[in-house]
């Protein structure tokens, strides 16, 4: 299951590198609409005759670009507000740890509307709303991480040895909660890609001509009954980027098995 | 026993507190939103030909030209009052109008959700837990997984692609003029939204269940002879349920906040199809109504939850949490 993940992941980056630049440009029409797959147009073309794999190879770039994007600023703040809640002063960590905690009454996808509905439509607002959403899972699991490393004998031993904190927590700290924030991360991510695709299928996320597969989705619905392939590659791109994510996250919670901790 | 009683009622009472401050957080949040938000209300309410005075007087009305702490105290009043404005376009109709009519939709499709998802899914789970290692059993775990990973607006377009499509049984669009009862329209509705939590119900079923399984008097039951139906259902499933509540409490608040796509693909009218349709157009007062009215619900929801289960089992009555 782990390398079917991967394997799947790997063409998916491939396919989002080099598919958008290798078959015809993704915006305009370059054919009639609805033809039919071909050696020329792989999959097809879809309701302004548009390259389909063209613009599923670009969908794949947005969603991977989004997810590593949002991912990124959710480890960094989540890991800051993690170890801050467990390892700083009173006065600072009280205050995160509530926050953190009040984070988790806003459904996310609420909260992403919301901010949606202030910043605008478009790719930016989505990256800036999902990892506004994304940030209290990582800050959470960091949170019960390092409490329990905290009470380990290795870290009470470097503390009395008169470590500072900031080293302590990077040196002794952080290289245990890796492996696990690793394997959480890939689940994440997931469900990030999965954000993306339903914003940007209520039609509040990436804006047309831009492809993505949510909005996709959202066009192919109305050809559902003509053409249902134009609707069936999204979705099967889709389902199967989430599938690999979760396969590979399972498999790298395995592998680092926090029992060890 | 009264000792018992005293904790049990400071646990309640700091739940309802913590309830309560996640209701103000939420609301707080959407006032600085709203506060973040282009367009000023005056403005949009006195229309683009309204003197400076009318708009001088509707900004005093709102209660716009005091300061933000005010501000924020009479929106928390108003909202607790059901007041949230007027909608910016059209008519300028009573934003509680709107949601007055949207909500029972939302409403009713989460709750129907929710029984079809806790029908199937306890089953599911009971069913894989009791033949626990066969084919039934990975039969519910495929279905478990799928029904986790698979995305609403994934699985909506199959389902319409095979009851309305292929088999022509069903209506698509939400569409109250045409001559079909209201059931029939929600059918493929429910179903696509009650597949997660359905999902996650069986997977925790089964855990909660075969956990149940292993007990000492469910061995007893055994021993003394009793039917398989009676040791898996009465002894096994009647412990085995309590986690399976909480989780449904969870799950009917994601329900009435995950019906936003859900919505908009079969065009209910409900308060999700009415959030994203006002981001669509600005409509600010709308959006923020629509936001804090299924927060909230949510948070309620979960709170009412957490006090109904001291109510169902007795040893969370006792040990007092």
């Amino acid at each position: 299951m782990f390398w079917a993940g991967a394997l799947f992941m790997v063409l998916l980056i491939v396919v989002a590198v080099v598919g958008p630049t290798m078959r015809h440009h993704y915006l305009e029409p370059v054919a009639q609409p609805f033809l039919e797959p071909s050696s020329k147009f792989w999959l097809g073309t879809d309701e302004q005759g548009r390259d389909l794999f063209a613009r599923l190879a670009f969908g794949a770039r947005m969603s991977i670009f989004i997810g590593l994007t949002v991912q990124a600023v959710a480890l960094m703040v989540g890991i800051l507000v993690g170890v801050a809640g467990v390892f700083a002063p009173k006065w600072v960590a009280g205050p995160v740890m509530r926050l953190t905690d009040a984070m988790f009454a806003f459904p996310d996808i609420l909260l992403a509307i919301l901010i949606i509905g202030i910043v605008g439509m478009g790719f930016l607002p989505v990256v800036i709303a999902l990892s506004v959403t994304a940030w209290p899972p990582v800050a959470r699991l960091v949170m019960t991480q390092c409490r329990a490393l905290k009470e380990r004998e290795f870290v009470t031993a470097s503390r009395a040895l008169g470590t500072p904190t900031i080293a302590l927590v990077r040196g002794h700290v952080l290289p245990h909660v890796w492996s696990v924030l690793l394997a959480v991360s890939m689940v994440e991510l997931a469900g990030t890609i999965l954000s993306e695709s339903a914003l940007s299928f209520l039609g509040i996320g990436v804006q047309a001509p831009d492809p993505s597969w949510g909005s996709m989705i959202n066009v192919g619905r109305a050809e559902l009954q003509s053409h249902p392939m134009v609707l069936f590659w999204p979705c099967l791109a889709l389902s199967l980027t989430i599938f690999a994510l979760n396969f590979l996250g399972d498999a790298l919670r395995e592998r680092s098995d926090p029992r060890n901790l | 026993m009264p000792r018992i009683k005293t904790t049990l009622a400071k646990s309640l009472a700091l739940r309802i507190g913590s309830g309560m401050l996640s209701l103000l957080f939420v609301a707080l949040v959407t006032f600085v939103a709203g506060e973040m938000a282009p367009g000023d209300a005056a403005l949009m309410l006195a229309g683009e030909k309204a003197s400076p005075a009318a708009i001088a007087r509707i900004r005093t009305e709102l209660g716009l030209d005091q300061p933000w702490p005010q501000r924020f105290a009479r929106f928390v009043g108003d909202a607790a009052r059901g007041e949230f404005g007027r909608s910016y376009f059209g008519v300028k109709e009573p934003v509680r109008d709107v949601l007055a009519r949207a909500v029972p939709f939302t409403f009713k499709l989460a709750a129907l959700a929710l029984i079809v998802a806790t029908l199937l899914g306890v089953g599911l789970g009971a069913l894989a837990a009791v033949y626990k290692d066969t084919w039934i059993d990975r039969v519910a775990l495929t279905i478990g997984t799928l029904g986790v990973t698979v995305p609403n607006f994934v699985l909506a377009p199959i389902l319409v692609f095979v009851f309305v499509i292929k088999a022509d049984l069903l209506p698509v669009n939400y569409d109250p003029q045409l001559p079909v009862a209201e059931f029939y329209y929600l059918i493929l509705p429910t179903l696509v939204l009650s597949a997660r939590p359905m999902a996650s119900l069986s997977r925790l079923t089964r855990a909660s269940l075969l956990d149940a399984l292993r007990q000492d008097f469910v061995r007893l039951a055994i021993a003394k002879g009793l039917s398989p139906w009676r040791v898996n259902i009465v002894h096994g499933l009647r412990n085995a349920i309590l986690p399976v509540v909480t989780s449904m409490g969870s799950s009917f608040g994601f329900l009435l906040t995950g019906s936003f796509i859900v919505e908009r693909f079969f065009t209910v009218p409900g308060i999700g199809f009415v959030g994203i349709d006002a981001i669509q157009k600005r409509d600010t007062p709308v959006l923020m109504a629509s936001v804090l009215v299924t927060g909230a619900m949510f948070i309620v929801v979960n709170l009412v939850v957490d006090l109904i289960l001291p109510v169902l089992d007795p040893r969370i009555r006792e040990a007092s949490i």
